[in-house]
């Protein structure tokens, strides 16, 4: 990654994936803020919430765990619900698995660990566009390593500051808008909405659960609704 | 929560987020898969997006509130119907977060 050999085009590509980025960070920016109050609130020590931030790199997996461990749940279960609010990574690496082959298994882990949603969109967006795509892996790491930055610095500031912003600005629903913006471009057929409306649904009957299981059981319940709608629509 | 269990859970989120991420990019060629896998697959971002989506709009508190008194379901719509209009991810999360402070300020 010498500077001086890195082509004009892989240069090209990297400086647009940052510039591309930014103006999701203003979602990403109250959204780490807040994944580091929550892990403070939960009872981790600044350097554990920054250290879960580093591991895992994943907004809502870090909430998730957050709330589990504030409420002492047993580790299977917590890994159980990281688990399946990243269920959505497997669609996400199945989609750009053929755009990443003919990399080197050194750039396939770090693109890997980069990986989140706004990634995703952003990359596989410009897998799509025309022209040759021999250095687009430098605009998913554009993207990625900026994303990541300040996605961390955040956090870091959150774990740090704790609970010095007044609740009445309410900025724990940046949140809930980060994943409605991704949720809306998501559901684009009716098997779609089925899956979207019935997950909803099942997530607010199923909220008495413990440990969150809720969002397992709703998860679930959206996808097979989902698949039978697409069945039926197909015979 | 004692210590080192903490940091066994956070390593093990570590793990669990990399092998869902490295799935098919390190391990596994999708087309190998059967095609029900791949069919359930697609409907994984929009049902556990709603699942995330729809308590954080209705039940911010615990219990369904389609109230006046939770202004977040009518911030939400705001956010989703901007979504709609334009596709731009920042316009929508601070047309929600303004309907948001709007409401709240109203309601005060």
């Amino acid at each position: 990654m010498n500077r001086s050999r890195l082509h004009p085009d892989a240069r090209r590509e990297f400086l647009d994936g940052c510039r591309d980025i930014a103006p999701v960070l203003v979602g990403t920016v109250p959204f780490g803020f807040v994944a580091g109050v929550a892990a403070v609130g939960a009872g981790m020590s600044p350097l554990q919430g920054i250290a879960l931030s580093l591991f895992a790199f994943s907004g809502i997996a870090q909430l998730v765990v957050a709330q589990l461990v504030a409420v002492q749940s047993p580790i299977l279960v917590t890994l159980l619900a990281a688990f399946v609010v990243s269920l959505r990574f497997l669609m996400y690496s199945a989609a750009l698995s053929p755009h990443l082959a003919h990399l080197t298994v050194r750039w396939r882990v770090l693109l890997t660990y980069l990986m989140t949603d706004q990634v995703f969109g952003m990359g596989v967006k410009r897998y799509g566009d025309p022209g040759d795509r021999g250095h687009r892996h430098w605009h998913l790491f554009g993207i990625g390593i900026t994303l990541w930055a300040f996605w961390q610095a955040s956090v870091v500031a959150g774990a740090i500051l704790g609970a010095q912003v007044p609740a009445a600005w309410s900025l724990d629903f940046v949140v809930t808008l980060s994943f409605l913006v991704l949720l809306v471009p998501a559901v684009r057929t009716r098997a779609d909405i089925a899956a979207a409306v019935v997950a909803g649904a099942a997530a607010l009957l199923a909220a008495g659960l413990p440990y969150r299981l809720s969002l397992v059981v709703a998860s679930l319940a959206g996808i097979a609704a989902g698949v039978a709608v697409e069945w039926r629509h197909r015979r | 929560m004692n210590d080192s269990l903490v940091w066994l859970v956070i390593v093990g989120s570590g793990v669990v987020t990399f092998l869902t991420r490295a799935s098919f990019i390190l391990f596994a060629d999708p087309h190998k898969f059967p095609h029900g896998f791949r069919v359930a697959l697609a409907f994984v971002p929009p049902a556990v997006l709603a699942a995330i989506v729809i308590p954080g709009l209705v039940s911010p508190a615990g219990g369904i509130d389609f109230s006046l008194a939770n202004p977040r379901w009518i911030a939400g719509l705001v956010a989703i119907g901007v979504a709609m209009r334009v596709r731009n991810a920042l316009a929508s999360i601070l047309a929600g977060m303004a309907a948001l402070w709007i409401l709240q300020a109203l309601a005060r």
